[in-house]
């Protein structure tokens, strides 16, 4: 159930939306393509689901080459960002559809999709239409039409970006739990940095049309490979030709050993995150980030003169 | 895109090619052709003659009157029939859509009843206002064949762009008449635009409605369309090929236009 | 709250009222003196010889040859361009190629160009002159081609937007769910795109039925052969039978009632599932 994407281009014109790419996705893990908006993201998910074809590379699904294969005959299952609910059909038909076409007897196929709604929450809402649910319902009923012919890969494209943020953070925590329930192998493409880390083993940050690095969350954000991997995970702030994350800064009130002069502009207060906004010597800008415990013990305020030291300050090629 | 994918495309296309090219465009070429083939002199002097001049004047005439009238009326009736709610809305829907439907020849002849010297309005005649077999009647017969398309092309328009603004402006203290020109007006311009070339086209060719109640007097009562037919009649093809070519010009002018103006309407 | 505020108040909804009244009162009116008085004569003069007057000049042989004529030629023009019409929405939308903007304006041509001009058009290249050897003119085939000209357009700019409007996305998911190019045309595509089909087709029917200028010149008007309906009508009114002539139009105008109604039934039918 493992995909391997290699050497994947795709052009659309002048633009290169993927160049050269190539990707493994293990087994039974939960992978996202995280990236900016252009960076390829969607198009390589759209690849491998057999929706654009590539213009060089292959992909192989559970050892198959599946490159010249039509959508309908690789085994993935496909949610879109806007649902793509079938408008004419009732939530039990949007979800047995997959059945249907398959020709199941009724009724495994009234069974599985009784299972299924039940999975996602939805039997009582079984004979409305779609126009009758709302956004959270409606992915989730994708989700569900998606899963309902068993696929190999579940491609999921962008599958919370149309909802707000409240009905996002519930369905991210339910995707994990869903996928540790049945374990499918699972690629979901996304812009948002939390949400794929909250979410993801295993997340492949792409940026115009590369990979930049593939790794688990914790390693992305300690070990970023490259200056884009670092300022799209997590926060950052310069440090003359490096980076530096804002809570590896050390504010002292003395000089000592490797530390440089700054003045304090602001000290904004967050909550239990407090943000100070320092202006150095030579003039360039850069922000520290501290626990309110901390700047109390120093006493921060405004115009302030302070001298920062760096802790695992990176300077990228 | 598979091979069969292509295929299948390509085929679908040349069918709605060929399809377009024998409906449409052969006749049309042929008639170019027809008409310009003995020069372009023959084709000057057949219009040129004083009924041909004088219909074509008639069809201007009639033309503008019913234009401006249709799309004052296309434009009030969008307006209550996508902001008020009233009694017998279903009903002047029903009655704006039937000119569409309704064969210009039972137009012409209800118009004709109505008119007619036994006719509701027959007493008109008595008075010494002649409507039917003049221009009056000529007239009312045009505006009803186009009387729906104004109104057609407005109230999507106006359903799409909701009332939010016309609120706000209201609130800022516009009267009705001031938000309809400074809200309302500008936001439709482009449908209405679109909907009185659609009303032009149908006045300036309209047929049916207007053989059955003009009495077809040449030089007097005939329009362009009508005098097509009279040349035809008259065995003088050339003479009708002429009118139509022009007429068909127009008819480009139309199409020229209404391309130009599609892509802004849709971006409103 | 000053009192120039509340003076103002009344003032303003009364201007709205009138407002109101006003445009209403010249829809009303101009609806009434245009559309609804004229239809109202004809019904009327159609009664004069009551229930069985009508009948007996309705089911005359000559009318009734003329309106199954009619009947049977639009269903076969109404369906010919369901079919077509289809297709070249379908193009237009889908397909891409060079000129693609030029063939979509060409597709108003039956509208912009006057119904007598497209009549002596295809007599042209269809006709006893015609340059390519198919000479169909005064025969069934004209009054079908020539339907065919006038009523194109109303099916593919009813199913144009509608196709437009399809989420693509929707049959990527029938796909991607195992289903055939077949059945997500069947499941899918039809469905949604069907109404829309259906309403072109009864409008392109309801003119159909009506068309007069473009069959003038190519049938010939030959009672019992190629005299359509309206043909009819018109030379009944010439020859001065007004009743004959008001029985059969009250039929028509009866078929383009019931066709708006069908139309507006279907859009309704169509938007069942958008509504809470």
């Amino acid at each position: 159930m493992s995909i391997v994407a290699s050497g994947i281009s795709k052009r659309f014109g002048d633009f290169t939306a993927l160049d050269d790419v190539s990707l493994e996705v293990e087994s039974g893990s939960l992978t996202a393509l995280l990236g900016p908006s252009g960076s390829g993201k969607s198009t390589l998910l759209r690849v491998i689901a057999g929706l654009e074809q590539p213009d060089a590379g292959e992909i192989v699904i559970s050892g198959e080459d599946a490159t010249e294969k039509a959508p309908q005959n690789r085994g993935v299952g496909f949610v879109f960002q806007h649902y793509a609910a079938f408008k004419h059909m009732t939530v039990r038909d949007n979800v047995a559809f997959g059945l249907t076409v398959r020709k199941k007897p009724k009724d495994e196929i009234r069974t599985r999709v009784d299972e299924l709604l039940q999975l996602v929450q939805l039997q009582p809402f079984a004979h409305r239409y779609p126009a009758q649910l709302s956004g959270g319902q409606r992915q989730r009923m994708a989700l569900a039409r998606a899963l309902a012919v068993e696929p190999k890969v579940l491609l999921l494209d962008e599958p919370f970006g149309a909802l707000d943020a409240r009905v996002r953070a519930e369905l991210r925590a339910w995707l994990r739990r869903l996928h540790d329930e049945v374990h499918v192998t699972t690629v979901f493409v996304t812009h948002d940095q939390e949400e794929a880390m909250e979410v993801a083993d295993q997340i492949a940050v792409m940026n115009k049309g590369r990979i930049e690095q593939v790794g688990g969350p914790r390693d992305l954000y300690e070990e970023p490979a490259t200056e884009f991997v670092m300022s799209f995970i997590g926060p950052t702030t310069r440090i003359g030709d490096g980076w530096v994350r804002p809570h590896d800064l050390e504010l002292l009130l003395e000089p000592a050993a490797g530390t440089s002069e700054a003045m304090i502009e602001r000290v904004v207060h967050l909550g239990f995150e407090v943000r100070v906004e320092l202006l150095r010597v030579d003039g360039e800008k850069m922000w520290a980030q501290l626990t309110r415990d901390r700047c109390e013990e120093l006493e921060l305020a405004d115009g302030q003169i302070v001298y920062v030291r760096a802790a695992g300050e990176r300077v990228f090629a | 895109m598979t091979v069969t994918d292509l295929a299948r495309r390509l085929g679908l296309r040349g069918l709605a090619f060929f399809y377009l090219a024998a409906i449409l465009l052969g006749p049309l070429l042929v008639v170019f052709y027809r008409t310009f083939e003995h020069g372009f002199g023959a084709a000057w002097a057949a219009l040129s003659t004083a009924e041909t001049v004088n219909a074509f004047k008639l069809t201007l005439i009639i033309t503008a009157i019913a234009v401006p009238l249709n799309t004052v009326f296309g434009i009030a009736c969008a307006l209550a029939i996508v902001r008020r709610r009233f009694p017998g809305k279903g009903l002047v829907n029903a009655f704006v859509d039937l000119p569409l439907a309704l064969s210009p020849v039972v137009v012409g002849l209800a118009l004709f009843l109505l008119y007619g010297r036994d006719g509701w309005f027959g007493f008109l005649g008595d008075h010494g206002i002649q409507v039917l077999f003049s221009l009056p009647a000529m007239v009312i017969a045009t505006i009803f064949v186009s009387l729906p398309f104004v109104a057609r092309e407005v109230v999507p328009t106006l359903r799409e762009i909701g009332d939010e603004q016309e609120q706000a402006a209201r609130t800022l203290g516009a009267s009705p008449w001031q938000t309809f020109r400074r809200i309302t007006l500008p936001a439709i311009r482009w449908a209405v635009i679109y909907g009185v070339i659609l009303t032009a086209a149908r006045c300036l060719g309209e047929y049916g409605a207007v053989a059955v109640v003009s009495g077809r007097l040449q030089g007097e009562t005939e329009t362009a369309t009508l005098r097509v037919e009279e040349r035809y009649e008259s065995f003088d093809l050339a003479g009708a090929y002429a009118i139509s070519i022009v007429l068909a010009l127009i008819a480009v002018l139309v199409l020229v236009a209404m391309t130009v103006i599609r892509p802004k309407e849709e971006a409103v | 709250m000053s009192t120039l505020e509340i003076a103002a108040k009344p003032t303003r909804i009364q201007s709205e009222r009138a407002s109101t009244a006003l445009s209403l009162g010249l829809v009303t009116t101009y609806l009434t003196l245009i559309v609804a008085l004229p239809i109202a004569a004809l019904v009327f003069e159609s009664t004069n010889a009551g229930a069985r007057g009508f009948w007996e000049v309705v089911s005359s042989p000559e009318s009734m040859a003329a309106l199954k004529l009619t009947l049977g030629t639009s269903v076969a023009v109404a369906l010919i361009n369901g079919v077509m019409g289809t297709v070249t929405a379908w193009v237009l939308v889908r397909d891409s190629f060079r000129g693609k903007a030029l063939v979509n304006a060409v597709i108003d041509l039956p509208f912009a160009l006057p119904t007598i001009v497209a009549g002596l058009t295809l007599l042209a290249l269809y006709g006893p002159q015609s340059p390519i050897g198919i000479n169909v003119a005064f025969t069934k085939v004209a009054i079908v081609l020539a339907m065919l000209f006038v009523t194109m357009p109303f099916v593919v700019r009813t199913v144009q937007p509608v196709l437009l409007e399809l989420d693509e996305e929707m049959e990527q998911a029938a796909k991607s769910l195992g289903a055939t190019e077949l059945q997500t045309f069947r499941r899918v595509v039809l469905p949604n795109v069907l109404p829309g089909i259906l309403s072109g087709v009864a409008l392109a029917f309801a003119k159909a039925v009506g068309e007069f200028g473009s069959l003038v010149i190519i049938t010939g008007n030959l009672p019992y052969k190629t005299q359509v309906s309206s043909v009819f009508i018109f030379s009944r009114i010439e020859s001065g039978d007004r009743s004959g002539a008001a029985a059969v139009a009250v039929v028509l105008l009866a078929i383009s009632f019931g066709l708006l109604l069908l139309i507006g039934a279907i859009r309704h039918y169509a938007t069942r599932h958008d509504r809470d």
